[in-house]
């Protein structure tokens, strides 16, 4: 039985799962706790990449894939779909955030004042190497204001409404069930708003910065000012069954609004993510922004966008190239071979034979 | 009401790994596909524990069918031993309990990459083909909505012109694998990256074909008996791979569609690519009973 020598298959793979999982070792809660207290970005993006809001089990995933996001985010998102959507939350007013961070580009000072909160913004990005010299790291502690900044504060695009600057969307009062749940239906277009910014929030960091900064560049409508950028903690309250409402705790969330001020009245683009995340938000509001009008096919048209920042479907329509494909490899040698061959042979008889041939039928 | 009417005790996962409500949507669709042959249903897709095109659509239409007594065949590229489908096939039969073989007549269930078996498959059997790019017309309309609007339309005349051009330029057409098909008379479909070897089994075929793009978001069936014609000039035949001639270089099998394997010093041998076909022929020459079942084609042409 020749063919029993090829079925070593299901072992390699086994053992070859085996070896990954051997250089991360075993590990246990400690680990977990370790990267969830000392990683709070790391899981904070993952969190927001999964669509998934469980500081413990993004940790988990980190630990158990080695840091691998993609493999990180894919563990929790199989994890998150089969669990049941139980009920959903009041919705999360901007003026409600306990807010952490608030910071606008567009004005000097703003109501409210602005909010540096935590950021390496203005930090020197010089490495502790004193760490690896055995030194400890130990931060400066930080002096508190002599007025804490208000925790809740309105969202600047408010003002400008006032001020008749903008245009706000009026608010959608589509509420619980019925709002559309991109994790329950299809992503069409053109898309549902609620669509379109689910997407969004869970989309791929490095693919939303990718074509936000494409359009950033000029490969878009409209260049963004920051209007507001801003860190939080969300109060999530949901409805008991008997009518009572209660807290399920708080959530960190990051929201960007950006204006472009091409016209009259400024244009609004806007994104939010569970977690602490700039980067994505500034980004994909960006691509809100520039969205309106984008041309077919251009990087900032919705359907371009969204499709191609799914972090989960693009990472891994690109691993399954390492997957075999010689079916479809010897189908295209076939046709090509032919071609090859035909085309040789109507050069030949031409050469050979002066008189005009009859060129042979194409197939 | 209180809350824990609502909810079950917790388990770590259901049945067949994907909940209720996944299953329920992927019955739907399903059942929609197989109304409107040829005609993609977008469906909301859920995360598998594997990657997004590694079969996940497929494998979500698997998981779903799937009960304790369904017999499971996975095959990548026309073997079963292949690593996808090795862990494929491992995964459903540790989430659903199910038995597995690689055996396609015994096969209730065959989830397949880019391959039908050689063995014809029968009323009761279903067939399901994972699919990374479930639009024919993305060659010619990468716009997924603009492409549907064309479906919507029949508005099919950049296919044909598509064919015509590679005929213009080299000399024939050039598709490979995924051969534009035009079912029951209605829809362009690509019958997925299978070889054109492949395409005429599923033409009036007995069994079920359920076709299911997990990344892409889309199922597509064609229906037992229901047409399923390549598109062709009327003077242009269809012309399947040359490998009619062919003989499996380990079993001896002659006439089926094979794998090339190169050899140093430029030569190729080739091996069947249907690889339980090739361990049933070795079987047989080995002195083993084995049952053999019909085969679509017969020394290497496909039966009338």
């Amino acid at each position: 039985m020749a063919y029993v020598a090829t079925r070593g298959g299901e072992r390699a793979i086994e053992q070859s799962e085996r070896l990954f999982r051997e250089e991360i070792g075993s590990f246990d809660a400690q680990r977990v706790n370790d990267i969830r207290q000392s990683l709070p970005y790391l899981v904070d993006r993952v969190m927001g990449e999964a669509s998934l809001y469980d500081e413990d089990l993004a940790a988990l995933a980190l630990a158990q894939t080695g840091g691998e996001i993609y493999e990180a985010v894919l563990l929790l998102r199989a994890w998150r779909t089969t669990q049941p959507r139980l009920t959903v939350a009041e919705p999360v007013e901007q003026g409600d955030l306990f807010t952490h961070r608030r910071i606008s580009a567009a004005f000097k000072d703003i109501p409210g004042g602005q909010v540096l909160g935590p950021t390496l913004d203005y930090a020197h990005r010089i490495l502790a190497t004193d760490v690896l010299r055995g030194d400890r790291f130990t931060p400066s502690s930080v002096e508190p204001a002599d007025q804490p900044a208000p925790a809740q504060q309105p969202s600047v695009s408010a003002w400008q409404a006032e001020n008749d600057l903008v245009d706000l969307p009026e608010p959608d009062q589509t509420a619980g069930g019925d709002i559309p749940d991109l994790t329950r239906e299809p992503l069409l277009f053109p898309s549902k708003r609620a669509h379109t910014l689910q997407s969004l929030a869970r989309a791929d960091t490095g693919g939303v910065l990718a074509l936000g900064y494409a359009a950033m560049r000029g490969y878009g409508q409209a260049h963004p000012t920051v209007n507001e950028l801003r860190l939080a903690e969300a109060d999530i309250t949901v409805s008991h069954p008997d009518g009572r409402k209660f807290s399920a705790g708080r959530v960190k969330v990051s929201q960007a609004e950006v204006v472009s001020k091409k016209s009259e009245k400024l244009n609004l683009g806007f994104a939010a993510t569970f977690g602490w995340n700039e980067v994505k938000c500034i980004s994909a509001a960006t691509l809100d922004l520039n969205s309106g009008g984008a041309p077919k096919g251009s990087a900032t048209e919705e359907e371009f966008f969204l499709y191609h920042t799914e972090g989960v479907e693009s990472s891994g329509f690109c691993i399954h190239f390492k997957l075999p494909h010689y079916v479809t490899f010897q189908s295209s040698l076939d046709a090509m071979r032919d071609a090859k061959a035909k085309n040789a042979a109507k050069t030949e008889s031409a050469t050979s034979d002066p008189a005009p041939t009859k060129s042979e039928p194409a197939e | 009401m209180s809350l824990s009417e609502l909810t079950k005790p917790w388990e770590a996962m259901s049945y067949g790994f994907l909940d209720a409500s996944a299953k329920r949507e992927l019955r739907r669709k399903m059942i929609k596909a197989v109304a409107v042959p040829g005609c993609q249903m977008p469906y909301a897709s859920r995360e598998v524990p594997m990657a997004r095109g590694w079969g996940t659509g497929g494998l979500q239409v698997s998981l779903t069918l799937v009960n304790p007594e369904t017999t499971v065949k996975v095959i990548d590229q026309g073997a079963d031993d292949s690593v996808n489908a090795a862990s494929i096939r491992r995964f459903i039969a540790r989430v659903a309990g199910a038995p597995v073989t690689m055996d396609t007549l015994q096969a209730d269930l065959i989830q397949s990459r880019h391959r039908i078996p050689e063995e014809i498959l029968s009323e009761d059997q279903i067939l399901v083909l994972q699919v990374p790019n479930p639009e024919p017309l993305r060659p010619v309309q990468p716009n997924m909505s603009i492409a549907r609007q064309m479906h919507a339309d029949a508005d099919y005349g950049r296919m044909w012109l598509q064919l015509y051009e590679q005929i213009v330029r080299s000399g024939r057409v050039m598709q490979g694998a995924s051969y534009p098909s035009l079912v029951h008379g209605r829809h362009i479909m690509t019958p997925s990256p299978i070889p054109r070897w492949d395409v005429p089994k599923l033409h009036m075929a007995k069994h079920l074909t359920i076709l299911s793009a997990g990344r892409e978001k889309r199922i597509y069936a064609v229906p037992p008996y229901t047409r399923v014609e390549p598109l062709v000039f009327s003077d242009v035949p269809y012309r399947v791979e040359d490998h009619g001639g062919l003989t499996c270089h380990r079993s001896g099998t002659k006439g089926f569609f094979m794998n090339e394997i190169p050899q140093d010093g430029g030569t190729s041998t080739y091996e069947v690519s249907d690889s339980e076909w090739g361990v049933k022929a070795i079987r047989q020459r080995d002195g083993e009973g084995v049952i053999k079942g019909e085969t679509w084609y017969k020394n290497g042409e496909m039966a009338q």
